[in-house]
């Protein structure tokens, strides 16, 4: 049984990496290979589910977030109706018979209740609304377009911030109170504290502009991944190197390594093997946030790199007051956050032999 | 151990095709056939008669002709004919005959005809289309009942095909610079059963049936849009074969692609590095029909006395501010920006601070603590900071008076200024066709944008005169006046600056038409 589990996981991992890998090099990735991991993924975490008896607990967290979800709905439809100024405003006035077909259109001329009945019998039927701003478009449409941009981005950003991260807090940790910790320290803080709008020019006067490496923008391969990607996993990469040092130190304090010193086990065999193992746990619980964080946090590197992403629907939309889009990309994002809280302890389940729900 | 083979992997990948520089760009475009672009954003709708933005225009216009286009060779923008070969007003420009031209075709093989111009007419101010440049025909006969849905006969709007497959168009009102309206992509043509087959997706590549000297390729939204050459077009066809056009929303990335030879033309630069790209041999300022104002609100005191509104617009000095921002903007104290026909230098108010105090002494605010408290309003924005700043300087050194600022956010703003203007406002104007009606009629008592509160009679006949005359000077004239008895006596708004364009053209582009419509006609476009 237990065996079966470590398979799992590894495969998990590998596809997982393989399909990062292939993106990254912009092979095409066909969509029966997509289906295929989806599928496996679904089976993975039904099986995690059924064998961590998880059932009841995974459904109450459904069940709640569709309460978040529906909730989340209903009070940034309020809020849009509560902020000042419409969609159709512009430097250019309406005249008021024009003004009025528009909102007839887009049946704006309705009141309020009726228009958030309206709006939620769509979301019902997973329908989203037309548009505003980008005529003839569906906010679905946009969504579906612009996401997967933006999924790309983050998951490598993820992957550099833990290959930079867990190495550095592990160093740190294991060269404690010596100028290896305070250095590795020192980066981590100001990865916290520097912002990425003051990172990013100076990256790309670096590699791009003298070195010439990298691609100062667009979105268009390796040559242009690499420079967002670095840039955007740098604060996470941060929390992580913190989080994993503290978190070192106190398993390395912890009885059952004292117990393998006593053995004479060798010193890298238990810092990789059992200390590691054992520090990862809270990293590992922070992937949630920290996924919807990057995905949110995007903003910034999206309009500096000229991404097609969609972190920036988030904020113009609500400038240009594009309704449907607004409430599409604030959903969007509920549903992420709640989804990878839900991935998140299924996950720490899989790898954290103390975890038992449901017993 | 895996994580060191995997960057290993990683990192030489990298090295590998970062070495490997392009000689083709995305798609496959040969970089000699091709002309790269940046676009301020996705394009929000390239449906002509929808599309109300630069950035859509920018699209259509390479795209699409309208009957007529501009004559870019004369600053002050003439129009000669395209789609039409001949404009013939008669009674007074009140009726226009327009003979079309023939064996004109559209991307799809059907011939052009003078139907194609009234379905997009009727398109345009059709309720249900919602168009919100419907007006710009309302000067057809019953055009405005139509797009209100109190008329529902379209053949009761004044526009017909006599038999000669002539268009006779009927106006409400003579206007002079009617064939200008014609220029504007929301008065194209369309093919009527291509909308109705696509419905909303009619704008897609696949889709769209067009005549003008590019065709739409390629749209990937939200990336990159590319056009290709027309090969049958109608009149000379396109120098360039293609054109790549990236979205790129931040000014200051485009600017680096530009610098590292990857645009060939950048349109709008950040103003921040405008001092260091000026001394750049790719840099070119062209001045647009397009003004930067403050307005005051005539409904509350102080600024319901002319004298207070006087003694404001004389105690700034316009030439502090284009320092200021030192973007080549020019100082403007009448209200037709520089350039334009009509355009004086010579109108308005002019910088003089002792009038000003002395202005306001008569005005009865001697004490200047009895001015009812001022606030200044702008949308929040840098540059829009930087002159409110100003202004309240120059304001509190000249007159001695204290204004406070209050910024929103642009919506925001604009429903303030709908509801409630502050005492001052800043607001600018963009024209939509090179004639002094256009921004003269602004501050009509029945515009929609002019939120001063002010109104007069005797402003609003002149600028109904000046849209009926044909003779030039006499309508010069006519403005002229306007001008003097707005700008001059009235003194509902104080106007700052005309303004520029800044723009980065590289060496390999030549014949970039700029101009002071801020339109990117590519056809006539060459590479070296």
């Amino acid at each position: 049984m237990q065996k079966i589990e470590t398979w799992l996981g590894w495969a998990a991992i590998g596809i997982f990496s393989i399909l990062v890998l292939m993106s990254f090099l912009d092979y095409q990735i066909y969509p029966a290979m997509w289906w295929g991991a989806g599928l496996f993924y679904l089976g993975y975490f039904v099986y995690l589910v059924i064998s961590k008896r998880m059932i009841s607990y995974v459904i109450k967290r459904l069940f709640e977030g569709v309460i978040v979800i529906f909730l989340i709905a209903t009070m940034t439809f309020g809020l849009l109706r509560l902020l000042p100024g419409g969609p159709f405003d512009s430097e250019k006035a309406l005249a008021p018979e024009i003004k009025a077909n528009i909102e007839a259109k887009y049946n704006l001329n309705a009141s309020v209740p009726e228009q958030y009945a309206n709006y939620m019998m769509g979301l019902m039927r997973g329908d989203l609304g037309e548009s505003y701003k980008y005529l003839g478009r569906d906010a679905s449409d946009i969504i579906a377009e612009t996401l997967p941009k933006s999924i790309q981005l983050g998951i490598y950003a993820l992957i550099v911030s833990y290959l930079i991260g867990i190495p550095l807090g592990l160093m740190a940790a294991s060269n404690h109170g010596t100028k290896w910790d305070s250095a590795s320290m020192i980066f981590a803080i100001s990865g916290v504290s520097l912002p990425s709008f003051l990172i990013a020019p100076i990256f790309i006067i670096i590699f791009s502009f003298w070195l010439g490496w990298f691609e100062p923008a667009l979105w268009d391969g390796p040559a242009y991944y690499v420079l967002p990607m670095v840039i955007l996993g740098i604060r996470p990469a941060a929390v992580i190197a913190r989080l994993t040092r503290s978190s070192v130190l106190e398993v390395i304090r912890s009885d059952f390594i004292r117990t393998a010193r006593a053995k004479g086990l060798e010193e890298r065999v238990i810092l990789y093997k059992h200390v590691l193992r054992n520090s990862l746990i809270p990293v590992l619980t922070l992937s949630g946030p920290l996924v919807a964080g990057i995905l949110t946090g995007s903003f910034v590197i999206e309009q500096i790199f000229a991404i097609p992403g969609m972190a920036k629907h988030l904020i113009t939309s609500v400038t240009n007051r594009d309704y449907p889009l607004i409430l599409s990309c604030t959903l969007l994002f509920s549903v992420i956050l709640v989804v990878a809280n839900i991935l998140t302890d299924l996950l720490i389940a899989a790898v954290d032999p103390r975890v038992k729900m449901g017993e | 151990m895996r994580h060191s083979i995997f960057l290993a992997i990683l990192l030489s990948s990298i090295g590998l095709l970062s070495c490997t520089k392009k000689t083709t760009l995305e798609y496959g475009l040969k970089l000699e056939e091709t002309i790269r672009i940046n676009l301020l954003s996705e394009p929000p709708s390239i449906d002509w008669h929808k599309g109300t933005d630069t950035t859509s225009a920018l699209v259509t216009e390479n795209i699409m002709d309208g009957l007529t286009e501009y004559d870019y060779s004369s600053s002050e923008l003439p129009t000669h004919g395209a789609l039409a070969t001949e404009l013939t007003p008669s009674n007074k420009a009140k009726t226009w005959t327009i003979t079309l031209r023939k064996g004109v075709k559209w991307s799809d093989g059907v011939e052009f005809t003078a139907q194609h111009v009234i379905d997009g007419w009727e398109r345009l101010l059709n309720p249900k289309t919602a168009a919100e440049y419907a007006y710009f025909l309302y000067t057809i006969k019953n055009a405005k009942g139509y797009s209100e849905g109190k008329i529902k006969d379209f053949s009761q709007v004044g526009v017909k095909i006599n038999d000669k497959g002539q268009l006779v168009v009927e106006l409400e009102q003579p206007q002079s610079y009617f064939p200008y309206l014609l220029t504007h992509h929301s008065t194209f043509p369309i093919r009527k059963d291509i909308v109705e087959k696509f419905g909303d997706k009619w704008t897609d590549p696949a889709n769209i049936v067009t005549l003008g000297a590019y065709k739409v390729k390629i749209w990937e939204h939200d990336k990159n849009l590319v056009l290709e050459r027309n090969e049958d077009y109608w009149g000379e066809k396109a120098k360039v074969k293609n054109i790549l056009a990236y979205m790129i929303n931040e000014y200051s990335t485009a600017l680096n692609l530009f610098d590292s030879g990857k645009l060939d033309f950048q349109q709008s630069l950040p103003s921040r590095e405008l001092a260091k790209l000026r001394t750049k041999p790719g840099y070119r300022q062209t001045p647009i029909f397009s003004i930067y104002y403050y307005g005051f609100n005539v409904r509350k005191p102080p600024f319901d006395n002319v004298k207070v509104r006087k003694a404001f617009a004389q105690a700034i000095d316009r030439k502090q501010i284009t320092e200021l921002i030192n973007g080549g903007q020019v100082p403007l104290s009448s209200w037709i920006p520089v350039g334009m026909f009509g355009y004086e230098a010579e109108r308005g108010l002019k910088f003089d601070p002792e009038a000003a105090a002395k202005l306001l002494d008569e005005a009865g605010y001697k004490d200047r603590s009895k001015l009812p408290s001022i606030k200044l309003g702008f949308n929040s924005n840098e540059d829009h900071q930087r002159i409110a700043e100003n202004v309240q300087a120059q304001l509190k050194k000249n007159l001695g008076v204290s204004v406070e600022l209050r910024n929103e956010e642009w919506k925001v703003y604009l429903n303030s200024l709908k509801t409630d203007p502050p005492n001052m406002y800043r607001m600018g104007w963009v024209g939509d066709y090179p004639d002094p009606d256009n921004f003269m009629n602004l501050m009509t008592s029945y515009s929609e944008n002019n939120k001063t509160g002010w109104k007069n009679a005797e402003y609003d006949k002149y600028i109904q005169e000046g849209a009926s005359i044909v003779n030039r000077d006499q309508r010069k004239a006519v403005y002229s006046k306007a001008q003097a008895l707005m700008t001059e006596q009235e003194v509902p708004v104080f106007p700052v600056y005309s303004s520029v364009t800044q723009n980065m053209i590289s060496e390999r582009v030549q014949n970039f038409p700029l101009n002071a419509m801020n339109r990117f006609p590519l056809k006539g476009v060459s590479l070296k």
